[in-house]
């Protein structure tokens, strides 16, 4: 298989212009085209913790600051840590157990077994033992967390700059509402009479009550520069290191707080939570993956891979190349569809059609995009998504096909043929056919390298297959019995082999 | 009002400083970076001169792991806050706000200076900071809240030249060069090395006799055993302090920035500086710094320019390697991240697909006349 090991050897250009196997591909239903994941909008569809396969719903996430409240990571190597148990002899205690009522005499000397719990990592041995965090009675249950030592301060800081950004905008209002002049035509009673709110308030007798007062920064001790640093502690020129205790770098920025330096205070670490994405086309905002909820199900609600609805051409071999002379490939190509395609090979477009074909794009783009834009009061959720930039194909063509001068129909994919006795039918083949079973087709076709080429090159040919796709899915009300039928343009890449002399 | 307000309120702002080496990312109002991850742009002048387009493509999928890999994050519709040093090339800045805007649609991305943002943690206004970063040292004094451009100093004293530094010492000590990758070196740095005192670096490099500090064997995926002198542990920083007539070493471009800057300011300025970056955690940086400096102002060549009595040194209430993103996130908690002019929004970045730069508010003005 073309993908096997991705190995590129046949890649299809997603209508942005990157290349790309097959099997990264998607295919828009909506807009019959090719997406791969660069082009599609990506989104958070639902929060899982990957070890305890627990879904939690988005907003309790976000309160959790996206960990798992029950698993951890092993502060030392980032594994997953998992609880062991423990037994340890304790005295029974009476009012623990309320059940059984003995007397007191025989409780204190009676001892019941009671189960400890203490986090254990399998990949390295460390224990939450080693940093003196105490057994706990139950696995779930709140391990101590970890303070962070700035934290109140952080709070005051962010306060403060908070209130003085607030107090710098009501200054600027005030400001701007002293400054614009009156546009009133009518000159203001109180303007002549030097009567102004103020005087009027204390004629009133209102005087006592002050106009509101401004909003006020919070003050906050700003930070104090000394001049005692801390110097280098004097054992350090004599004492050998014990790099045991040191942890690394990648311990430290695994907990960015408080950045250790001796594995003394290493602490474990709420496992990060993972996500399930749902792909959305930018084009017509329809999606085309998306993941069922059960963290568990790795099925999906809508699964739009291109390798379903896209005819796959498969590389099987090819005769050495020479310079100048041309030389026959042979091609598989698979329909994946549940109807019959009609396929034709065509030339891939030059340059400058490739150009126009992008101006084009760009072009429809830009109108609905200053549609959206020319009104303020749409709303962001009704703005179209911006496209990616499309691009010209990154890959050299140094290998041309001669095109095979008739199109050809592959069969439909029906998963019973696979057990029937090969039946021919009574189909009159193009020469080019050379073999024919179920859904699969071999083609031969010929190729002439370029010129200026030298050994050791690589070939890379191409064209376009136009094919015929029906879209038995469709929802709009033209639907007929058959679906619709769609003549489809995928460009196909292929790399067969260097040049051999 | 603050009923609606808390009813709807939106999702925080993502806040990342993208340094040379390790990329700092989290949300708004957070006291700490949800994580420090390694920076996967690498060399980007390379890339420049591949394509822009290979640019772009890294730049999306760096992202891509950043908000849905770690951050868990739809970023379309979120305001975005960029930490980063008023050095950054303009190529940089506009490949990262098309590849928010084009490929994540974000609503706004805000770009926040390093430096400016960084006082913003000492709830000081004046102060000379000082980012010791991976590939340089750029220091830019700010006052009353504004940065001194003017008086801006830079030089590629970093991690990478005390990283060329070790590497150096340990072939020339006969260690195989392909087990000293960059991990590995940085792994030793972190670990083992720290900045000596100044008396003893003095001696070290008079080549008097003295007993460096014990050697120590590193041992590398359990087959090679990397023995790291003693030596080489106290003089790796050594790199950063070079004694010449250059006078471009550390210290002295702390002072020259300090004396770029207006008379009356100094005194205040040198009273006040802040280590931020991650070089600036290694062992006993800043006591060799003060020691540096306070001999630098009695030198000749400062005593009649600077006169200054002794310098001081603010600590953050962070990590010095994520000061800077603190200061981000205390910035970007407030009403700036909507009212800034440095704010672009979608709307105004598809009108016009220009960034406001430090040097250039043309885009800025177009916003507060439209």
């Amino acid at each position: 298989m073309d993908f096997f090991l991705s190995k590129k050897i046949v890649e299809y250009a997603c209508l942005c212009g990157v290349l790309s196997p097959l099997t990264k591909l998607y295919f828009c239903r909506h807009c019959l085209n090719l997406r791969c994941a660069f082009c599609c909008h990506h989104e958070v569809d639902s929060h899982f913790c990957s070890n305890c396969l627990e879904n939690i719903p988005s907003s309790e996430a976000k309160l959790r600051k996206n960990k798992c409240n029950t698993c951890f990571d092993c502060p030392s190597c980032q594994a997953t840590l998992s609880a062991r148990a423990t037994s340890i002899q304790v005295p029974m205690s009476t009012k623990g157990e309320g059940g059984d009522e003995t007397d007191e005499g025989s409780a204190s000397n009676k001892m019941v077994t009671k189960k400890m719990y203490y986090l254990a990592c399998l990949a390295c041995r460390w224990t939450s033992r080693d940093v003196g965090i105490s057994d706990q009675t139950s696995q779930t249950c709140s391990w101590p967390e970890q303070e962070y030592f700035h934290s109140t301060r952080f709070q005051l800081l962010s306060e403060h700059f908070q209130a003085v950004v607030l107090c710098d905008k009501e200054e600027k209002q005030d400001y701007l509402r002293r400054k614009t002049v009156k546009t009133s035509k009518f000159p203001s009673m109180t303007d002549r009479t030097g009567l102004t709110v103020a005087s009027i308030r204390r004629q009133i007798g209102f005087d006592k009550s002050a106009p509101k007062a401004k909003p006020k920064p919070t003050n906050i001790t700003p930070s104090i520069a000394t001049s005692e640093v801390e110097d280098l502690p004097d054992e350090i020129f004599t004492k050998p290191v014990n790099l045991k205790n040191i942890t690394t770098i990648k311990q430290r920025l695994a907990q960015p707080a408080n950045q250790p330096e001796t594995v003394k205070h290493l602490y474990p670490q709420h496992k990060n939570l993972s996500i399930k994405r749902s792909l959305r086309c930018r084009h017509c905002e329809h999606n085309v993956i998306k993941p069922e909820y059960n963290p568990s199900s790795i099925k999906y609600r809508i699964q739009l891979f291109a390798s379903n609805h896209v005819p796959e051409v498969r590389f099987v071999k090819a005769d050495p190349f020479k310079i100048g002379e041309s030389a026959s490939i042979i091609l598989k190509i698979i329909n994946p569809t549940i109807n019959d395609m009609t396929i034709t090979i065509m030339d891939l477009p030059t340059e400058d059609e490739e150009k126009m074909a992008i101006e084009e794009m760009r072009k429809t783009f830009d109108k609905s995009v200053s549609i959206a834009t020319k009104s303020s009061l749409t709303p962001s959720i009704m703005r179209p998504s911006l496209i990616e930039d499309p691009r010209m194909v990154d890959c050299k063509i140094t290998g041309k096909i001669e095109l095979p001068d008739s199109s050809f129909v592959v069969n439909q994919r029906d998963d019973s043929a696979e057990f029937d006795d090969d039946i021919q039918g009574d189909r009159q083949d193009p020469r080019f056919i050379i073999w024919r079973k179920a859904n699969k087709v071999e083609i031969k076709l010929n190729v002439i390298p370029c010129d200026g080429l030298k050994k050791d090159d690589d070939i890379i040919t191409g064209f376009t297959m136009q094919f015929t796709y029906s879209n038995v899915h469709t929802s709009t009300p033209e639907k007929e019995s058959q679906g619709l039928r769609h003549a489809l343009n995928v460009r196909v890449y292929i790399n067969p082999g260097k040049i051999s002399e | 009002m603050p009923i609606f307000e808390t009813v709807f309120q939106e999702k925080p702002a993502i806040v990342l400083e993208i340094g040379s080496v390790y990329t700092k990312i989290g949300f708004c109002g957070e006291a700490h970076p949800r994580f420090i991850i390694s920076t996967e742009i690498r060399s980007i002048s390379d890339i420049l001169k591949k394509s822009y387009i290979s640019l772009y493509d890294q730049t999306a999928a760096f992202f891509t792991k950043i908000f849905f890999k770690y951050l868990l994050a739809s970023p379309k519709d979120r305001k975005v806050s960029i930490v980063e040093s008023v050095l950054t090339p303009t190529v940089i800045r506009e490949c990262i706000a098309k590849v928010l805007f084009y490929h994540f649609e974000v609503s706004s991305v805000l770009f926040l200076p390093t430096h400016l943002v960084a006082t913003a943690t000492l709830a000081v206004e004046n102060a000379v900071v000082v980012d010791l970063g991976f590939k340089e040292t750029i220091v830019i004094p700010v006052y009353s809240g504004v940065q001194v451009l003017s008086a801006w100093q830079a030089q590629p004293l970093g991690s990478e030249a005390v990283h060329d530094k070790i590497k150096a010492e340990l072939i020339l000590n006969g260690v195989k060069e392909e087990i000293l990758t960059d991990a590995v070196i940085e792994d030793i740095k972190v670990r083992t090395c720290f900045v000596t005192k100044q008396s003893r670096a003095l001696s070290f490099k008079s080549k008097e006799e003295i007993q460096p500090c014990p050697d120590l064997e590193y041992p590398v995926d359990g087959n090679d055993v990397i023995k790291v002198p003693g030596q080489l542990r106290e003089v790796a920083f050594e790199v950063l302090f070079p004694k010449d007539n250059d006078r471009l070493g550390l210290p002295y471009i702390i002072l020259d920035a300090i004396l770029n800057c207006p008379v009356d300011t100094r005194k205040v300025l040198a009273e006040n500086i802040l280590l931020i970056g991650g070089t600036a955690s290694a062992l006993g940086m800043t006591a060799r710094l003060k020691a540096e400096l306070t001999k630098l102002i009695e030198s000749d060549y400062y005593k009649n320019r600077l006169f200054i009595q002794e310098v001081k040194f603010h600590s953050a209430p962070s990590k010095p390697n994520f000061t800077a993103w603190l200061g981000g996130s205390i910035y970007s908690s407030t009403e700036l991240i909507t009212s800034s002019s440095f704010t672009v929004t979608r709307e105004n970045y598809l009108k016009n697909s220009k960034i406001p730069d430090w040097v250039n508010y043309e885009s800025a003005f177009v916003r507060t006349q439209g």
